[in-house]
Parts: structure tokens; sequence; C-alpha cells
């Protein structure tokens, strides 16, 4: 930290005085004449940004002499670049005619270079506006997961996190203004994210690898939730909701706004969310062959995800000091989560005896006692950010960004009113970027980025022994016009240390038994008795542990051209090299993970067959980097009442660290008896038959690396067909295979949808019908999941009432009611998608 | 506009190392701790710990072969090669650490010596020895010195002596160091600073050090200046070395020195000097150089921890000729040992078989000639056992820059022999002096060195 910063203070004492300046002004107008109130005009490389006033006429003073690219945005219209010359006449005049765009575009927040989903070479997407307000759900996954290539994992709407292209977890970022969110949510599909959609202004998805922005665990994309926490005005604005949703009986109320006085602003914003566990069509457990077909009538009332209920809050408090040339401020944001973990019961048969199961589970009170030892889990993170953009005008430097913040991120996840396993994750992070004057017609700048991450977990799940991570990085991005064509490429070198002090292999009384298949669905055998005390270890247990240290040097590199090639379309290409050094869990986990229903064994260790019994030793495999090297290539018509983006991306991925399934079965920890926090350590483990004759137990997967190739595409096309009236259609598809035969798993199926709306003046109505087809590509220990289609409703009427910008908006969701699992999803046969949903709100712009 | 170019300059830089180093780096340590036992659970077992031998490993070893600008490390028991290391430096000479965990590449000329751990290491946890087996890797710790020359390993330790540089004003130093240090990438390494610069050698045994002086040249009885001639007994305080004696006799042009249990021997141009701790002191002889040397002098000598006699190698690189003697330390007697050779063979490297009964004699001609210590007469001496002939191939299509290497296991009666022309390592047996095996090399040796879990047959205290 302190070397960084003083380099921000080189930085800044570099900067000196003025030299004479010139003023641009001018106006923008539509294809019609008509003045562009709102817009955006932004002076490239300089920093400088004005608005225009109602006339559509703006000012941009002290700009310097010589060539000058303008950079113009408002919403519903194409993003316009133009050269200007600046003379040495003491003002220039010109005008600016902006073509209109069915798909939204919005630049991508405080990048070195210019993103937007119609504009930079690698494939973006922004959700913004009163878009965010209609996609806006409890979790992040279900928020995105209508934009083209990003789905959702669908954790029973409790813990959902996007998919980008296929890939998840460790490789998908999330990031709050820039800086990591510094949850647990990487290591597991049943940790939330903490962040919320609800106070955010925007939120940007870079599809495709970018760990050039991001660094590692930004392979496969970045997901950053921006909002004005550190306020860059003193305007008094802000907005509010209030809706209410039936499938889950959910409340949410949520606000933010902006005020200031002199040169100092002040920002707020909080929500509450509260729900219950949500219904479903169906009997939210899959049937297998051997049930009863009339599950359904059997289960009436029984139609709710047990243990899928929320109670969220959080508020944040900022404020800036305004400068000249910029700002400094500083947030402090506290958030709070309590979620049921469904599927997440212990010590009772989760198959056996659907009858039991389905009669009781209406209303759960966290608080209380629940009978069958339901878990939940009760999430805590302060977070602080420290954010400044400071522009200069007379120095090499046009723009000195620095964002730096320090998260306490803590989860327990409560058994029976104790906590059984606590996650905890504290991490201070500093990124500056450096963006240079105009300099050979380039624009861009150099970033250092830090973060060092101290994770650890405690209790019989904490599957990853505690670590600490150290990323330190530099990064150049670069973008230049050549006419029209434009060029965008930079590289990223980093150094990644992970340090464990204590990995634990714990010895393990591992058997194979002659016949096992290792299915899911071979529910159908007759289930033995299986004794367990016949592999009874009278031994003392012995656990080898270990220090482990790990220093990885990643570098990436990316290089894109956009080529404006007739008016109004263009194509782009982009070729990326990316490295990710492995996760601390990908590396080093032992131990039963519920989340994901199995028993995680880190790449650091090796199943060895030792004549005929299966041991679990060190590898002898070199751990290294995984490297994506990545293709896109993009096709836009970026303007008129038609307009659409299509994406076409290869990536091979090698060294790509997954999960096998080993066929062995291993004690998850639970010991009937909970007598010791640390008995975890010693798990029996052994082949078997099937499943279900397991009770207590998790089949082991192990971490392993090998080559895979996910290719795909997503398209994206819209049609204003009037001035109130547009139609718009999305597909995007996904193959995750293995190069050397076999798929991944988890992989999102062929989507499809549509969107028509309808605006005028009072009234907005948008319809959406969703398609997911069937997936049939799986993974060995996979099963089909059925294709489905979502039909959304939402409607939003404006009020002429408080003085206000105030609207009256309703929403349904699934409207046919029809049973929804989620392939992404690790809980896709015990939890589908809620049933049929109605909300209804209010919502207000101030 | 200077500034722009600066930052540009600056752009360039970074984005060139990014193009030229595509390939990220990823390195591992881990290091075992003691193992968590946990009590059986249930009563019926009660046998309690593991017996010993389950964490003991069974490897012959693993040889780290030179070539080019690398090094290869090979599985012996499989003959797997395991990894490969790019070296940094050209010229750069290879070692095994005092246990033989690591390979030692020390690079003279770029002042810098470095590590590669080879993977196979033994911890003592008290109740149980516990072997370990990972990957190489490429060791973060680097030793730094102006021109490390002479590295040699004794009971655990290892010196490095640095000669100093007279034309850069740097002194030589030594260091001293196990292999624990080179784990923990240790930040306290024992040192031995001089003021001046030399060509010298260092000796360590437990915290002593017997290592050269280079008095001023007006003094210096060596008639190559560089070369010291004077040996000082050092004493290790607080992590350096102090002089707490300087051996009476003086040495002139000294250079070779080696050490078992009891004695330390240096070569000298009129003789050699036997050194050893009596009471708190050190006693020193000089033995004179015996007629048959015929103006020679020991310039090289050899010797091992159990081994009663050490070898010297009396040499002129100007004329080649060669006479080996014997140094009998008890009685201070030095002897002409019979060198069994082809009519043209030179030796190129001398070794001791891990338990110090046997001397192997590697030749240019592709011959091994085995030695043994015998009691003769109440003296004991070097005898001629045999000779192996490890090369069938002619000798003078010998790749250039290469020739045969050899090294000694450390953990069974093992010798391995590099040849460059057939592309392999024979494995030897010394006890019959013949080829048990050999591992096929997809490169051309230019040196072999072993590392792995040694083996210590006599050492049982």
């Amino acid at each position: 930290m302190r070397k960084l910063s003083k380099v921000a203070l080189i930085v800044c004492s570099s900067l000196c005085a003025t030299a004479t300046a010139q003023t641009i002004q001018g106006q923008v107008t539509n294809k019609k004449g008509l003045p562009v109130a709102g817009a955006l005009i932004e002076l490239e490389g300089s920093g400088l940004e004005v608005t225009t006033d109602e006339n559509g006429k703006f000012v941009i003073e002290d700009a310097s002499k010589g060539v000058k690219e303008l950079h113009i945005r408002a919403s519903d219209y194409a993003h316009l670049h133009k050269d200007i010359t600046v003379s040495s006449d003491d003002s220039t005049e010109v005008s600016f005619v902006l073509e209109r765009s069915p798909i939204e575009v919005i630049d991508v927040y405080a990048s070195p270079i210019h993103l937007s989903s119609m504009e930079s070479a690698i494939p973006v997407n922004v959700l913004g506006g009163d878009s965010l307000r209609r996609e806006q759900a409890a979790t992040l996954g279900d928020t995105l997961e209508q934009l083209p290539g990003v789905h959702t994992n669908f954790h029973a709407k409790v813990a959902s996190t996007p998919i980008i292209r296929g890939l998840s977890g460790p490789r998908v970022l999330i990031a709050q203004n820039g800086l990591d969110v510094s949850d647990v949510s990487r290591v597991g599909p049943d940790h939330s994210v903490a962040s919320e959609a609800s106070t955010a202004q925007q939120i940007e998805v870079l599809r495709g690898p970018a760990t050039l922005f991001y660094g590692s665990g930004a392979i496969g994309g970045v997901v950053n939730v921006v909002d004005k926490r550190v306020p860059t005005s003193t305007d008094t604005q802000g907005e509010w909701l209030v809706q209410h949703s039936s499938v889950d009986d959910q409340n949410l109320a949520s606000f933010n706004a902006t005020t200031g006085t002199g040169n100092v602003a002040f920002y707020a914003d909080g929500f509450f969310r509260d729900a219950n566990d949500y219904e479903v069509p169906v009997n939210p457990e899959l049937e297998h062959d051997d049930h009863d077909e009339d599950h359904d009538e059997e289960h009436d009332s029984a139609n709710t995800v047990a243990n899928s209920s929320e109670e969220s809050s959080g508020f944040t408090l900022g404020t800036s000091y305004l400068l000249d040339n910029g700002y400094v401020g500083i947030s402090v944001e506290k958030f709070n989560r309590e979620y049921g973990i469904p599927g997440h019961s212990h010590g009772e048969e989760e198959h056996d005896d659907h009858d039991d199961e389905h009669n009781h589970d209406d209303e759960h009170d966290h608080g209380g006692e629940s009978e069958h030892g339901d878990v939940f889990a009760d999430l805590e993170q302060t977070k602080i950010q420290l954010l400044s953009e400071l522009t200069f005008e007379d120095s090499i430097l046009s723009k000195v960004n620095m964002r730096a913040g320090y998260t306490d991120y803590e989860h327990a996840e409560i058994e029976a009113g104790i906590a059984g396993t606590t996650f905890k994750n504290e991490t201070y992070e500093l990124r500056l970027d450096l963006m240079h004057q105009t300099f050979a017609g380039f624009n861009g700048g150099l970033s250092i980025h830090y973060k060092a991450s101290d994770v650890e977990a405690q209790g019989s799940e904490a599957f990853t022994p505690p670590s600490e991570t150290e990323m330190l990085a530099l990064s150049l991005l670069e973008e230049r016009h050549f006419g029209d064509v434009l060029l965008q490429f930079g590289g990223r070198i980093e150094r990644v240390t992970l340090n464990a002090d204590q990995v634990l292999l714990p010895t393990i009384d591992a058997h194979g038994h002659d016949d096992h298949s290792g299915d899911e669905d071979s529910h159908d055998h007759d289930h033995d008795a299986h004794d367990h005390d016949d592999h009874g270890h009278s031994d003392a247990d012995i656990t080898r542990a270990f220090y482990a240290d790990h220093e990885f040097t990643p570098m990436s590199l990316s290089a894109g051209i956009v080529w404006d090639f007739t008016p109004g379309y263009n194509v782009g290409l982009s070729v990326s090299r990316s490295q990710r050094a492995p996760s601390a869990s990908e590396l080093l986990s032992f131990g039963p993970h519920i989340g994901t229903r199995t028993y995680e064994v880190g790449a650091l260790f090796a199943l060895e067959q030792h004549n005929g019994e299966s041991e679990i030793t060190l590898t002898d495999d070199v751990i290294d980097l995984e490297t994506a090297n990545n293709i896109d290539l993009t096709f836009r018509k970026t303007q008129g009442d038609v307009s659409f983006i299509a994406n076409l991306f290869y990536n091979q991925i090698d060294n790509y660290y997954y999960q096998i399934n080993t066929g062995l079965f291993a004690d998850d920890g639970h010991n009937h008896d909970h007598t010791d926090e640390h008995e975890g350590h010693a798990h029996e483990m052994h082949a078997s038959e099937s499943e279900d004759d397991h009770s207590g137990e998790l089949p082991v997967f192990l971490f392993q690396t090998d080559d895979v190739i996910l290719h795909g595409f997503e398209a994206q096309i819209a049609w204003q067909v009037t001035d109130s009236f547009k139609a718009s259609a999305f597909g995007d598809f996904v193959r995750a295979r293995l190069e050397n035969g076999g798929d991944l798993p988890r992989t999102p199926p062929l989507r499809f949808g549509t969107q028509l709306s309808y605006e005028n003046e009072a009234l907005s109505a948008h319809l959406d019908i969703t398609r997911f087809q069937s997936q049939d590509r799986i993974a060995d220990f996979e099963t089909d999941t059925d294709g489905y289609t979502l039909v959304d409703l939402h409607v939003t009427y404006d009020l002429a009432i408080f003085d206000q910008d105030t609207s009256l908006f309703f929403r349904g969701e699934n409207l046919t009611d029809t049973e929804a699992r989620v392939h992404t999803s690790f809980l896709k046969d015990i939890a589908p998608r809620p049933g049929r949903n109605l909300t209804v709100g209010i919502q207000g712009y101030f | 506009m200077n500034s722009n170019k600066k930052l540009s300059a600056l752009s360039i830089a970074i984005l060139s190392a990014l193009l030229t180093g595509c390939g990220g780096d990823a390195e591992t340590l881990i290091i075992e701790r003691d193992p968590i036992v946990e009590a059986p659970d249930d009563s019926d077992g009660g046998e309690g710990a593991a017996p010993e031998d389950d964490f003991l490993i069974e490897s012959a070893g693993r040889l780290a072969v030179m070539s080019d600008m690398a090094i290869t490390i090979v599985d012996l028991d499989d003959g797997m090669q395991l990894d490969t290391f790019s070296l940094t430096y050209d010229g750069s000479s290879m070692y095994s650490s005092a246990n033989s965990r690591y390979v030692v590449v020390s690079s003279r000329n770029n002042d810098v010596v470095e590590f590669i751990d080879g993977g196979l290491w033994r911890e003592d946890h008290v109740e149980h020895l516990h072997d370990y087996e990972q990957a190489p890797v490429m060791s973060d710790f680097v030793l730094t010195g102006s021109r490390p020359t002479h590295v040699g390993s004794f009971d655990g330790q290892m010196t490095v002596f640095y000669d100093g540089d007279s034309e850069a004003g740097v002194p030589a130093s030594v260091h001293v160091l196990n292999d624990g240090d080179i784990t923990s990438e240790s930040d306290a390494i024992p040192t031995l600073d001089y003021s001046v610069n030399m060509h010298g050698v260092a000796k360590a045994h437990d915290d002593i050090l017997l290592s050269t002086i280079r008095r001023d040249d007006s003094e210096s009885t060596s008639n190559t200046k560089i070369l010291p001639d004077q040996i000082g007994v050092y004493h290790l305080h607080d992590g350096e070395y102090e002089l707490e004696q300087t051996l009476e006799q003086a040495c002139p042009d000294l250079h070779g020195a080696a050490q078992n249990e009891t004695f330390f021997v240096f070569g000298c141009a009129d003789g050699v000097i036997i050194a050893h701790a009596h009471d708190d002191d050190f006693e020193s002889v000089k033995v004179d150089n015996i007629p048959e040397l015929d103006g020679l002098r020991v310039g090289s000598v050899y010797g091992h921890k159990e081994a009663e006699l050490f070898l010297g190698v009396a040499s002129s690189r100007a004329t080649g000729e060669l006479v080996l003697v014997s140094i009998n330390p008890s009685s201070n007697e030095m002897e002409v040992v019979d060198w069994q050779s082809e009519a043209d063979a030179s030796p190129l490297s001398y070794a001791f078989s891990y338990d110090g009964e046997a001397l192997v004699i590697l030749d240019d001609a592709g011959y091994v000639s085995k030695y043994e210590l015998h009691m003769h007469d109440g003296e004991v001496e070097f005898e001629f056992e045999g000779q192996l002939q490890i090369a069938e191939d002619d000798v003078s299509s010998m790749p250039q820059g290469t020739n045969f290497s050899m090294t000694m296991a450390q953990n069974d009666h093992l010798l391995f022999v590099a040849d460059p022309i057939a592309q392999h390592v024979l494995h030897i047996n010394i006890d019959t002096l013949e080829i048990e095996s050999d591992t096929e090399l997809d490169v051309v040796p230019s040196g072999i060195v072993w590392v792995g879990i040694e083996e210590d047959e006599h050492d049982h205290d």
C-alpha cells in the first residue's frame, strides 16, 4: 500500500501549470433535427465531460489545440465518435447528429479503454436504468440471466451467481465499483454474492476472458456492479422502490440518494428484503423411475422449496470532496443476509422417503429450532471503498483513477442454532489507473493493481484450509482509431502468491468394491445393507499436514479491432491469451462440501492405486496455470431502426481445473453425534454401487486438469417498429467439452427468446418469452434436463403524483406456471424455478 | 515531450516484456509439517501409531542431467524425465547439496549459486523418519557472491568458496549451509568474509571451518599470489566465522583440500598439510612431496568421511603427466597409487562409494577403475580391484564440450556414468563392477548429479 501511494504522489507532483485554452461549442440533434438533451460529450484522453442542455447545446472549455476525438452518447441513441480539429481561434463550432439505436448502449464505467456493447472489440453487456430495475432479482445470477451469454446457476433463488459462456465460480469475477466483491461466492454455489442489484446504478458484464482488466479470476468474464456510493455531484437526486411478490411473499424496499453542499457530496442507499420459501408448480424433488406417477396430487399443499427463505438488508453511506478536476471520496457499506440453504439438511436421508418429507414446509423461522436440521447462512459484510478520479490537462497524464477497498466478510452456516461452519474473507485492494494524454492518437493507460485476501473456513465443512492470497499486477490498455478501424490492445502481468499454513491430508481408508457404477440414475438396485463397520478403522487416524506456498506469474495479452466497414455497421475481432492462477479451493480442498453435495479434494492431491486399494496422496503433477486462448468475432449493426449484435467465440482453455468423480464415497463429516467440531479429519472413503445406500456419505470429487474447448455464439437483434413499439430477439449457445472427449458438467442449454415492448408517455409494457432447450450434453455423473419456456410480462404506468417521476409497476413471471429445472444448478433435482409470480410495486425518481 | 517519450518507452518495455514471456510461471513449494494424530475411536485396535516404515519411500533417487543450457531431472525408478529447468547462465557447474536433496548450480562468472529441489527428501519427525516425494522445482533461494568457485559438502554441510574479484576490488568469502537453509530460504547463512580476494578453499565440520588465508603479497610464500599459503581455523559465532588459530606451517600455492571424520588435508606446492583437532586446538603436520612426484605437486585431494585414506592428484596440465598418491593422515605418509590406465587415458573424475569403502576413477578412454581400501601389512592402501569399459563407441566421436561424467548414489552401491555419445546413463554396481541397467536420455549429457534420500550405513548413533 505504501509503495503505491508513493507512486500516486509522484504522479500528482508531476502535474503542472496551465497553457492557453480553447473552447469547443456545438449542438447535438437527432436525425429529425430535434435537439438531444442530456447527451454526454467526452473529450477523449482528457477526462473532460459535458452534458447538453435542453436545446442540445454544449460548451467544452479549456480544450487544448490539435485534433481531438469526441465521444458523444445519449440513451436510445448510438454512440458517436468524431474527430475535430481545435484551431488556434478561441472557439470551435461543431454540430453532431445522433442515430437511433434500438439496442441500449451504455459505456462500461471507468475503464482505460472504451467498452460498450456496440463499440468494443470484446463483447460487453451493460444493464442499467429501467432495464436493470425490471430485471433485478434477489441474487446477482437471477438479475443478469436475461443478458445474452449470461445464465444463472439458480441456486434455489437464494444464492444464484452468474454463469458467463458456461464458466462460473473462480473463473468469473464479481466486482463492486471495479473492486473485488471479496465474498466466498466463488468457492461454493450455496454462498451468496455479497452485492445488491436494487441499489445499483448499472451492472456491467464482460463476456469471455477479462483478465486484462481484473486479473486471475476473470478468465471467464467479469460482473461489475456499479453504484454511486462515492458521489460525483452535489445535485440532489435519487430513486426509491417498494414492491411485493406473490410466489415467495417477498417484500422489498430500496432507495438511493445523492445530495451535497458546496464541495462536499453525500450519498446514501439502503434496502430491505424479506421472502419466505418459494412456491413451485410441481413437487420440487425430481421423481425417479421407481416412484408413483401421481406424485403431484399427493403433495398438493407442499409445493414449496423447503428452506429457501431469505432476509437481507444493507445500507451504504458515502461522501466525497469535489475538486475542479475530479473528486475524492469514501464510502462504508454494511450488508447482511440470512438465507436458507436448500438441500443442506443434515442427519436425514434425502431420497428414500418422499412421503415424510414434503408435508410440512410452509413456513420456516430461522431463529427457532427447525426440526429437520435445516441449515441457513448468516452473512455479514462491511465494505469500505475509497474512490477518486482526477483529470489533468497539462501533464503527461490526463486522468488518474484510484480505487481502494477494504472488505471484511463473514458468513456462518447455522445448523440447529449452532454455527457449524464459518467462512471469512478479509481483503485489501488497490487499483490505480494512470491514463495518459492522447499520444500519437493513442488513448489508454497503465494500471497497477494490488489485492491481498485472507480466507478461512472453520468447522465441519471447512473443506478448504485457511489461505492467504496476494496479487500484484501491472497492465497496459491502449486504443487508437485508424480511420474506420479501432485498435484496442493490452497486456497484463501479474504475480500471485498463495500460502496455506496447514493443508490437511487425512488418512483415508479407501476400498475398492468389485461392482460399482456410481451412476446417479441407477436407483433400481436392491439396496443391500452396507455394513460400514466392516471397514472400521482401528488404527490411529493420522492427518498429514503441509505448508503450501504457490507462486504464479500469469500473463495476459489481448488485441482486437473494430472496423466500421460501412456506415452503421461494424465487425470486431478480438484475440486473447489469458492466464489464471488456480484458487485455494481448487488446490487445497479436502473435505465435505454440502453446497455441492460432494467431498472435494483439491488438485494438490492425487488418487493412486496400490494393490487395488485407492489412496489419496500428494500429487506428482506440477501445479500449473490455466491458460485460455480465445477468439471472438463480432458483427454489429449499430444504428437505424434495426440493430443487431452477433458474437461467435472459440475459447480453448489448457490446463483447465475441474472436478472428476472418483467413484469413491466419503463421510460427510456430520457424524450423527455432533460432539466435536474438528472431527472431519478422518473420513472413511470407499467405492460402492449407488448413492442411495450412503446416507451420511458424499461422492468424492477430485480436482484435476485437462484441456477443454468452449465455443458458441450470442446474438441479439432489436427492431424499432414505431416510436413506441419495439421487438427484439436474442439467443445464445455454448458447447463446453474436454478436448479428449466428454462434456463439462452444468453447461447452459441453447436458449432463445423475444421481447416485445411498447412505450409511450405514460405506459410501458414488456413481454418476454424465453425458451430454454433441453440439455443432453452432460458429464458422466449428470442427468439430462428437459427444456422449458418462460413467459414474463412487465407493465409500468407513470403516475402524476407527488410532482415527481413516480410509476406503478406490475410484473408477472413464469405466467404459464411451468416446471423449469435449471441444468446449470447444483440443486436441479430439488429446486426448480419458482412458479407463477406476480409482483406489484411503486417506484420513483427525484 | 520528453516525458511523453519516456512514457511510451515504458509502455513498449512492458509490452515487450509481456510478449517475450508469453508462458506464465508457476511454482509450488510444499513443506510437510508434523502430522495430526488422533487416537483411535474404538478401543479394539490399540496398536497406536503406524510402524515407522509407513513413512519411508523406496526410491533409487533422481539424476540431474546437464546439457547445453538446461538441467533435466530423471527419475531413476522408471527413467521418466520429470522436468527440465533451463539455466540462466552458460558455463554453470552442478553439484548436489549437502544431503543430496538439491541440485546446486553455480555460475562462477555470474556470481550466483542456484538450487533445484530434486523433490526427494527425508525429515526426522522424532518418532519416525519421514520421506517425501515431490515434483522437482526450481527453488527461489539464491546465493550471491563474487566468483563462487569451490563447492563442497561434508556431513550435512555445504561450503561455497567465493574467490572474489581483484579487478572489482571484491574480497573472497565463504558460505556454509545445510539443506534446511535452502528449504527455508534462510537469510542468515553463516558467512566468512575476507578482506582480500583469493582462489581458496574451505572445509566445514560442525561449527569449525578450516579455510585458507592469503597473506600480503610481500609475505606470501606462494609463487602465484592469488593462491593462499596459510590455513586458518575459524569458529562460528553469531552467524559469522571468527579466526581462532592459524596453522603453523605455510602452504605455498595452496590448492585442493579434503576431509574425513578426523582429518583435513590441504595440497601445497611442496607437500600436503594434514590437520586435526586436538583438545581445543588444531594440530598440523606437513608431509613433504615424495621424489616420485618428480616436480609435480598435489593440486587436488579427495576424501570421504569414512575413508581412512585420501587420494591426492598431482598433474601437470602442460605436459599431461599425472601421478596419483595416497595420503595416510594417521601415519603421515604419502605413497604412489598405481594408476592402471589404458595407454593414453586421463582421469576425468574421482569418487568414493557412498560407504567410503571404494574409490572409482573415470577416464576419458571410457573406463571405470575401482580401488578398494585394504589393509596390507598393517597399512591401509588403495588396492586396484578391476576395470570396466563403459563405452563401446569410438571416444573420438565425443560431442564437443562434453565428456563422460559420473555421480555416486548416496543410498546404494551404484555408480552412474553418463555417456554423451550413446546418450545414456549406465547404472553400475560398484560391488560387482557390472552394468546393471541404463537410462536412455533425450539430451547429450555434459554432467550428472545424483539427488535423493541418502542412506548412511555407518551412522548408527
